[in-house]
């Protein structure tokens, strides 16, 4: 941090005015989901000014299906990021601390994923996944989310910065690679494990391509899909307002989660080291 | 001996995520490779036809102009947004309460959703009813048809992408920031540097590796840029902001040409396989240079 | 840990137990449509007769059909208009729907790759014979010489006028506006209609809705005796007959005798609004201005008519599609198989309900029926389901081709490309597709 500076003025704007720009759209949304549909129908600046209502709201506790998909991109998008946790953290600790054959080409091999873009591999893995029957599960949605090589790379950096007397303190007290591993190592990458997995859960939680075509029954729908599902042609028009209610509630436990915790976030983000 | 149990431990700790890794994409990453050597429906049909897919996406017209889009998309985001999110870093790196609250606010937009944001931006640029639009028309003005004009839906793209995606970047500048040695400052201080002094020769320097991962990054994840072009302008007008990832799931699944889909992803491969790779060469000899 | 364990067990055995004993084994079938998810203001109502739109009547009406039916388990899956993508994703994958609503131009993509059942028994079981179902509804079910869907409904464009307007243009007469008979008259009319009125004689939805464009054009060409499609490998859309209905919306468009830059959403409230005289839209839009010109004090209160397409060249054609019920080839048990009967004979007696949406029905029974007649315009629009047409049954890929067209079209009303390279481009466009065709 730097302490000292103070900002200048013109710094002051630019961030202000960037802040505004930031915050406008989401006032936007919510000023529409509190009026009625048949007044935005007519013109949405009746946003600006009342009679206000809660009836959006309303419709979508009793009835729709938003809770639904809500409850399906949770489990995904936290399935999905254990699940990256677990597998790069081993991996990064394999890389980065272990000596076996091929380590360097291996971890190359890795590194080129990353260049590879989804939609070369999309469509060969819907087919796949329909031979092994894995469409419309959980399993089917959080397993292309596994294969992570940012999640690999980003450990692996990360275990190498670790001092090695760490190692040689604790095989000299005859304890195993995985108990170095497991006791000794990896609570210290608590940093990088926070960053991975924001990372990681907010890819999941944003994926549309895949729960599309994937989890094509509304039983599995997720977010993305479910609210694309509920838009009648003209939805847009006539159910605005409950449209964008349905918006602000899908995102109301994220934001609740991330305001609570933020100071978290940001120092778990700001202390990974970027080696 | 622990060489040994160094090797079989090496592999039980690197192998799960091989595995997967193997089996979840290099595996459909040499189908599709095989499929883009056919034509192909999604239903199983399937004949050779060597590399007639290859051929026709380079004599396809519409091909060029999404990879031109493709290509205008990745420079008016990434460009902006890195400096926007270094400027937002360097004013917000500092430990009072205000800029918390101001780096929250930056972050928030990117935990949303795709299918929200293009709807929220919908509804700022549609020319009837958006809030731009509302606003423009108080002052006196025409607003402008953002989501309809083909020079303007590139640009709306890019806006709406930008504001999603400010909160990352910005994050790994302000870790980046804070791994600069605070004495480094301090022996700025003592020969009297000014601000853009210290900017210059301490701040952006150090952040060089942190400026690298942004830029690669973004430019990799925006060669990819989809759902915003097809909720917001379906790539629209007449293809005027469709993306190279927009043609391919068109020719998919509109269009049922697989194998043709396909071929375009193997030439999508190699691009973002070519960009990354120069931006890491092109990086390399900079460093070597400055030796 | 270690605590959790027998906790685990426990809960393990309590779910176990929970989930046997649920009675006997109910049939299930799984049904997926478009037209939106209105579960908040439907719910499980069975009162079809509130109902209003096409996604409150057919919820109602699945509804209906599960409470009347209670051995059989309807899931009922929503999915993204138009939903196919998702469709081909089910079907690639093994695993399509038991029925699913498909537009009968789409039909024959489907049939054409041997992916649907063919539904004579299942409809002759279902007492529903071709002599019960409309001549245009009939031609769009039927390919190869057999039905592949239970006809529901005909849609087409029609021309939805605002009155007031018109009045005030001095396009009246005898309570009915005056609608054009030639491609000249009708220029002349809209120039007419803006000097009066200041406003456009035309509401178009041009951003992001090809299919209007499309309708327009088909139609037209259709009209004039124009072929589209000589065979299922070409299209030929760069003849003076095609040239012709380009120009005039060309024409409309640079005198600005239509609104610009609005998509459908804008189009509607637009319209709605009283900013136009005229929205070329389709027969699902009905319901909705129809509500307007029953709300007092909306710019569109009693002043709300609906007519076919104008007569502009050659005969009268309309180009129209509809929506069917079919069913995806998979493997089903006999008692499945009888709960789709039971669904289609279910939906067949309501297709009165369902053209409350503003679509004509695909049933001869409902336009006999007098309570048919008594609905708000349908006296009107009803000569389309006589000279309404559609794309012959070997034209494939009807979807995409209008994606292609659509965009051509755009780009040649708009300016942006001479009409005859638009023309040109499309048939270059939509021939490499079908080319592509198996």
């Amino acid at each position: 941090m730097n302490p000292r500076a103070r900002l200048s003025p013109l710094a002051l704007a630019g961030v202000t005015l960037g802040a505004a720009i930031m915050l406008a759209p989401l006032l936007w949304t919510i000023l529409l989901s509190l009026k009625a549909n048949s007044e935005l129908m007519r013109d949405t600046a009746s946003a600006f000014s009342g009679p206000y209502t809660l009836e959006n709201y309303r419709a979508i506790l009793v009835g729709s299906s938003v809770t639904h998909w809500l409850l399906n991109s949770l489990i995904v998008s936290l399935g999905t990021t254990a699940g990256v946790l677990v597998l790069c953290s081993l991996a990064g600790y394999g890389f980065a601390r272990l000596d076996f054959p091929f380590r360097r080409s291996l971890f190359v091999f890795v590194l080129l994923g990353l260049a590879i873009p989804e939609q070369a591999v999309i469509l060969p893995r819907h087919q796949l996944f329909a031979w092994l029957h894995l469409h419309n599960s959980y399993p089917g949605l959080i397993l292309p989310g596994l294969v992570a090589p940012f999640g690999v790379f980003f450990m692996t950096q990360y275990f190498r910065a670790l001092p090695a007397e760490l190692d040689e303190a604790a095989m000299l007290d005859g304890a195993s690679r995985f108990t170095l591993f497991w006791k000794v190592l990896l609570p210290l990458t608590r940093p990088a494990q926070a960053t991975l997995g924001v990372f990681t859960f907010l890819g999941s939680w944003n994926d549309y391509w895949w729960p599309l075509i994937s989890a094509t029954r509304s039983a599995r729908f997720t977010l993305t899909v479910g609210l694309a599902s509920a838009q009648m042609n003209y939805a847009q028009t006539s159910g605005l307002g409950f449209l964008m209610a349905q918006a602000v509630f899908a995102s109301l436990p994220i934001l609740i989660v991330y305001i609570i915790f933020q100071k978290q976030i940001v120092a778990a983000m700001a202390g990974a080291a970027v080696r | 001996m622990s060489g040994r149990r160094d090797r079989l431990a090496g592999f039980a700790f690197v192998g799960p995520f091989l595995a997967l890794y193997a089996f979840l994409l290099i595996y459909p990453l040499f189908m599709g490779i095989g499929l883009s050597f056919h034509r192909a429906d999604l239903f199983g049909a399937r004949r050779f036809v060597g590399l007639e897919n290859y051929a026709r996406a380079f004599a396809d017209p519409i091909a060029w102009q999404a990879l031109w889009n493709t290509f205008k998309l990745t420079v008016l985001i990434v460009l902006p947004l890195t400096a926007i999110t270094l400027a937002l870093a360097l004013a917000l790196n500092r430990a009072t309460r205000s800029a918390a609250i101001f780096r929250g606010i930056f972050f928030a937009s990117s935990i949303l959703s795709v299918t929200i944001v293009t709807l929220i931006w919908r509804f700022i640029l549609t020319p009837d009813a958006g809030l731009v639009a509302k606003i423009v028309t108080a002052l006196g003005g025409t607003p402008p048809a953002f989501l309809s004009d083909p020079n303007l839906t590139i640009p709306a793209l890019a806006i709406t992408t930008i504001w999603w995606s400010v909160g990352f970047p910005m994050m790994l500048f302000l870790a980046g920031l804070q791994q600069i040695p605070a004495d480094m400052y301090e022996a700025a201080a003592l020969d009297n540097a000014g601000p853009w002094t210290r900017l210059l020769r301490i701040t952006l320097p150090s952040l060089r590796r942190t400026l690298i991962l942004v830029v690669m990054l973004q430019t990799a994840a925006q060669l990819q840029l989809f759902g915003q072009a097809q909720l917001l302008t379906a790539g629209g007008p007449s293809g005027a902001s469709r993306p190279v990832v927009l043609l391919i799931f068109e020719v998919a699944f509109g269009r049922w040409e697989l194998g043709y889909a396909a071929a375009l992803a193997e030439l999508l491969f190699l691009l973002v396989l070519s960009v990354t790779l120069i931006q890491y060469w092109a990086v390399g000899r900079a460093a070597k240079d400055e030796r | 840990m270690r605590r959790l364990r027998p906790l685990a067990a426990a809960l393990a055995l309590a779910a176990l137990a929970a989930g046997c004993g649920t009675g006997p084994k109910k049939t299930q079938i799984t049904i997926q449509r478009f037209f939106g998810e209105c579960g908040a203001v439907y719910g499980h109502s069975i009162d079809v007769g509130a109902a209003e739109g096409e996604c409150g009547i057919v919820t109602t009406l699945i509804n209906r059909f599960q409470s009347e039916n209670p051995d059989i388990k309807v899931d009922v899956n929503v999915v993204a208009w138009p939903g196919y993508p998702q469709l081909t994703a089910q079907i690639a994958a093994g695993d399509p729907p038991d029925l699913v609503t498909m537009h009968q131009s789409v039909i024959s993509d489907y049939q054409g790759r041997n992916l649907l059942e063919p539904m004579d028994g299942v409809l002759r079981e279902a007492g529903i014979g071709p002599d019960a179902i409309t001549p245009a509804g009939l031609r769009g079910v039927t390919k190869a010489g057999h039905l592949y869907g239970m006809a529901w409904d005909t849609i087409g464009g029609l021309f939805h006028v605002n009155t007031r307007l018109f009045a005030e243009a001095g396009l009246m007469r005898d309570g009915k506006p005056v609608l054009p008979t030639s491609a000249d008259e009708l220029l002349a009319q809209a120039r007419q209609f803006k000097a009066r009125t200041g406003k456009p004689y035309l509401v178009q939805s041009e951003v992001s809705d090809a299919a209007s464009f499309v309708r327009n054009f088909y139609g037209y060409v259709i009209a004039q005796g124009g072929l589209l499609f000589p065979d299922r490998r070409h299209a030929r859309f760069a003849t003076p007959e095609g040239a012709r209905v380009v120009q005039l919306f060309r024409t409309i468009e640079q005198e600005k005798l239509t609104t610009l830059n609005q998509d459908t959403p804008a189009a509607i409230a637009s319209f709605m609004n009283g900013e136009g005289g005229i929205y070329p839209t389709g027969t699902w839009m009905i319901g909705a201005f129809d509500q307007e010109a029953k709300t007092p004090g909306r710019p569109l209160a009693g002043a709300y008519q609906v007519y076919p397409y104008p007569h502009l060249w050659g005969h009268d054609a309309a180009f129209v599609d509809g929506h069917a019920w079919v069913m995806p080839k998979r493997s089903r048990s006999p008692e499945e198989r009888a709960a789709v009967v039971r669904f289609l004979r279910f939906m067949a007696a309501h297709n009165f309900d369902w053209t409350r949406t503003g679509h004509l029905p695909a049933f001869r029974a409902v336009y006999a029926n007098p309570a048919f007649g008594a609905l708000p315009h349908r006296r009107d629009i009803a000569p389309m389901a006589a000279f309404g047409v559609q794309l012959p049954g070997y034209v494939q890929r009807q979807s995409a081709i209008q994606g292609l067209l659509g965009e051509e079209l755009t780009s040649a009303v708009t300016g942006a490309k001479p009409i005859d390279r638009a023309l040109r481009d499309g048939e270059r466009r939509v021939d490499e597709l079908l080319d592509q065709i198996p």
